[in-house]
């Protein structure tokens, strides 16, 4: 069946490029020029078209910068607050239904990742956990991360400080908070809160701690994720000195696309070593509680995540995006190819006399098909770059403007200013399909107008 | 003489919706190689529809048309287009240059579509061509800077540039003033002379048929008979 369709496929492509070469095969600098002064001739026509053509390349190009940048941000964002590209994560059970989030001596696990993974970039070991926090004025439930934040650089290049000092959360028994949560707690930098929190062997715990710092709010992320030294959340929860919650692996730009790959590796390479993993689950770590403790084992598993498992959740905004940008596309690609076919049609009957004479003095059908072909290509070419060109400076333009988003769309957007990434790439493959998209308009009627009959040349009017 | 163009009964029919008209009612001409045949008849008579059977744009709904001992009816349209190249020229009624070309560019365009020769050979040809029709002054201009009888040179250049065995022109004269038009025909009969190519033209001018070597007289869609032209007696011939 492979074998039928790869042959298939083949064929196609082969006769495709048969066609291809047929129809472009011998194109001169006649050829060339004559699309060129048609276009010129017809100079508003031809302004008209490829001033719309590159208006919707521009605007594509802003809609999968804007697509790109949500993803981007969204990537970075998640990526520095609660998740790595992969993450080795456990599960803890000293009874069958009570789990906790505990890798238990990570050092060892550390050891094996770091021979699994050479497409590292460096791995942080985080605690988890999740617990009630106290203030005078009130409380609320948040998840805790335990972080060592000397060991994570990165981590004050996202999060940014509207009061207090990020350095200070190297201390025992600190705090750090997002604005929102800081609001509704009703407390200030140097406040103390208390959290409490079942231990795994489940005891009641608590801890006071202080607030070291206030961070700007980063979407959804930041209203149930707050930050507290991991040697205190081992504290909280009565953890062995070499335990973490989990280990979060970031990996080389050139090896993203490979993740689902390098998390199988991984995979092998920890069974081998003994440890007892969870099957594939495509979730967030904080739903998978229930789960595990309805299943009937004891001791520790652990679970190997993408940082698309974790933000599972996030994917409808993502599908949502990409649904608009799709929708989009087709009804502006649709307006695009419409414009063409007129265009040609128009200029067809214009030129049925002059293709008619043509084809009396000797020239083939496929180059007729050619003269039409290489003038709407050239017109897309021209149209697209040029489009590509302007999207890109717009969203130049737009990034430097720093535009905010609306708070209720910096939830979803995990950034509080719109951010377009454009990259060389994505404007080649835009010029490249737009103008590909533009050829295949063309086509039909430039089949047609080879079909013209060579007496039509002998017609004296029209 | 032998013959380059053999049409024997001949017959085409156009469906006019549901009526049949029968522009041509079984014809049958020889053309010998070198003549300056006129064929000549009133409006309706077919000769258009003639000329386009011999120049293979149009297909006969019975009958032969050998064209340079080719069987045309045999023949697929890209063989068809293939002789039409090599074969023959086309001047029209009315020019039919390419107007986005320059004049050097639409004398050269069948010389391209051959693809038999390098860019120097074509460019003399081309030149060589202009400078017999006259107009080796006016290769960089464009069709539309042209007057209609510099125009029709043009298209005679540009008929001739592949050295083709027979030249087709249909009322070649009928857009020009009566002087121009006998500059044309004079240009065409030269040509005709020191190339050795056979012309076929239609008229329905006495004075653009004196030119000829013979004439065909056609009437509702039959061919009357073959005559020598006064003219063409009285030069001599
Ligand atoms: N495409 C066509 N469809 C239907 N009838 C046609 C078509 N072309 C020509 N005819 C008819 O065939 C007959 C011969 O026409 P043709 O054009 O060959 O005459 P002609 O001698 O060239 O006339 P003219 O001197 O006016 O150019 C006419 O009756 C004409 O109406
Ligand atoms: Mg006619």
């Amino acid at each position: 069946m492979k074998w039928v369709l790869l042959s298939a496929a083949g064929a196609l492509a082969l006769g495709l490029f048969a066609w291809l070469w047929r129809v472009f095969g011998g194109t001169s600098r006649v050829d060339l020029l004559v699309a060129f002064r048609n276009l010129v001739q017809h100079r508003r026509r031809s302004a008209f078209l490829g001033g719309a053509i590159a208006a919707v390349t521009a605007f594509l190009v802003l809609l999968s910068g804007l697509s790109a940048g949500v993803r981007e941000t969204m990537l970075r964002t998640a990526t520095t607050l609660m998740t790595g590209h992969i993450n080795v994560a456990g599960f803890y059970k000293v009874t069958e239904g009570m789990s906790a989030p505990v890798v238990a001596d990570y050092e060892k696990v550390l050891a094996v990742v770091h021979e699994a993974v050479p497409e590292m970039r460096y791995a942080v070991a985080r605690g988890r956990g999740y617990a009630k926090v106290v203030s005078d004025s009130g409380s609320m439930q948040l998840g805790i991360n335990g972080i060592d934040v000397r060991a994570e650089p990165a981590f004050a290049e996202v999060v940014q400080l509207a009061s207090g000092n990020l350095g200070d959360l190297a201390k025992p028994n600190t705090l750090l908070l997002f604005e929102s949560q800081a609001k509704k707690l009703d407390v200030k930098v140097g406040d103390m809160l208390t959290l409490s929190a079942p231990t795994t062997r489940g005891i009641n715990n608590t801890l006071d701690v202080r607030l070291i710092g206030i961070a700007h709010d980063l979407g959804l992320l930041s209203t149930w994720n707050c930050y507290m030294p991991a040697e205190s959340l081992r504290e909280l929860y009565r953890l062995n000195p070499g335990s973490t919650g989990a280990i979060q692996l970031l990996l080389r730009d050139d090896a993203l696309p490979n993740t689902p790959a390098i998390m199988a590796r991984l995979r092998k390479a920890l069974e081998a070593r003994g440890y007892r993993l969870l099957d594939p689950d495509p979730e967030p770590f904080f739903v998978k509680f229930d789960k595990v403790n309805r299943e009937d084992w004891t001791g520790q598993k652990l679970d190997v995540t993408s940082w698309e498992d974790e933000l599972s959740f996030f994917s409808w905004t993502l599908k949502a995006l990409d649904g608009l940008s799709a929708t989009l596309l087709a009804i502006l690609l649709a307006i695009v190819v419409i414009g063409i076919m007129n265009t040609m049609w128009i200029a067809i009957r214009e030129r049925t006399r002059e293709i008619g004479t043509l084809r009396a003095i000797g020239m083939q059908r496929e180059q007729v098909v050619r003269q039409f072909l290489l003038e709407a290509l050239m017109l897309g070419l021209v149209a697209t770059v040029a489009g590509v060109v302007l999207g890109a400076v717009a969203a130049a333009g737009l990034n430097a403007a720093r535009i905010p988003v609306p708070i209720g769309a910096q939830i979803f957007l995990l950034s509080n200013h719109l951010f377009f990434a454009v990259h060389a790439g994505t404007l080649a493959s835009a010029v490249a399909a737009i103008t590909l998209v533009t050829g295949l308009a063309a086509l039909y009627p430039s089949l047609r107008a080879a079909k013209l009959r060579p007496v039509s040349a002998m017609q004296h009017f029209g | 003489m032998s013959a380059i163009v053999s049409v024997r009964g001949a017959v085409k029919e156009y469906a006019l919706g549901a009526v049949k008209v029968q522009a041509l009612r079984g014809v049958d001409l020889e053309v010998g190689e070198g003549e300056f045949l006129s064929i000549a008849g009133p409006s309706g008579s077919g000769k258009t529809t003639l000329l386009n059977l011999i120049g293979c744009v149009d297909t006969a709904t019975s009958g032969v048309v050998q064209v340079a001992g080719k069987d045309t009816a045999s023949l697929s349209e890209r063989q068809l287009t293939e002789l039409r190249l090599n074969t023959i020229g086309f001047i029209f009624q009315s020019f039919n240059l390419v107007s986005v070309l320059s004049v050097l560019q639409n004398v050269e365009l069948p010389l391209l579509l051959q693809r038999r020769f390098s860019g120097k050979e074509r460019h003399d040809r081309v030149l060589d061509l202009l400078g017999r029709v006259g107009l080796a002054d006016h290769a960089k201009h464009r069709p539309s800077e042209l007057s209609g009888g510099q125009r029709q040179r043009v298209a005679i250049a540009r008929a001739l540039v592949t050295r083709p065995q027979i030249v087709l022109a249909d009322e070649p004269t009928a857009n020009l003033d009566s002087v121009t038009g006998e500059n044309i025909l004079a240009l065409m009969r030269e040509l005709n002379r020191t190339e050795r190519t056979t012309f076929i033209f239609s008229t329905h001018d006495a004075k653009v048929m004196a030119h000829a070597s013979a004439v065909v007289r056609i009437a509702d869609g039959r061919v009357l008979g073959r005559e020598a032209p006064a003219a063409a007696q009285a030069e001599g011939h």
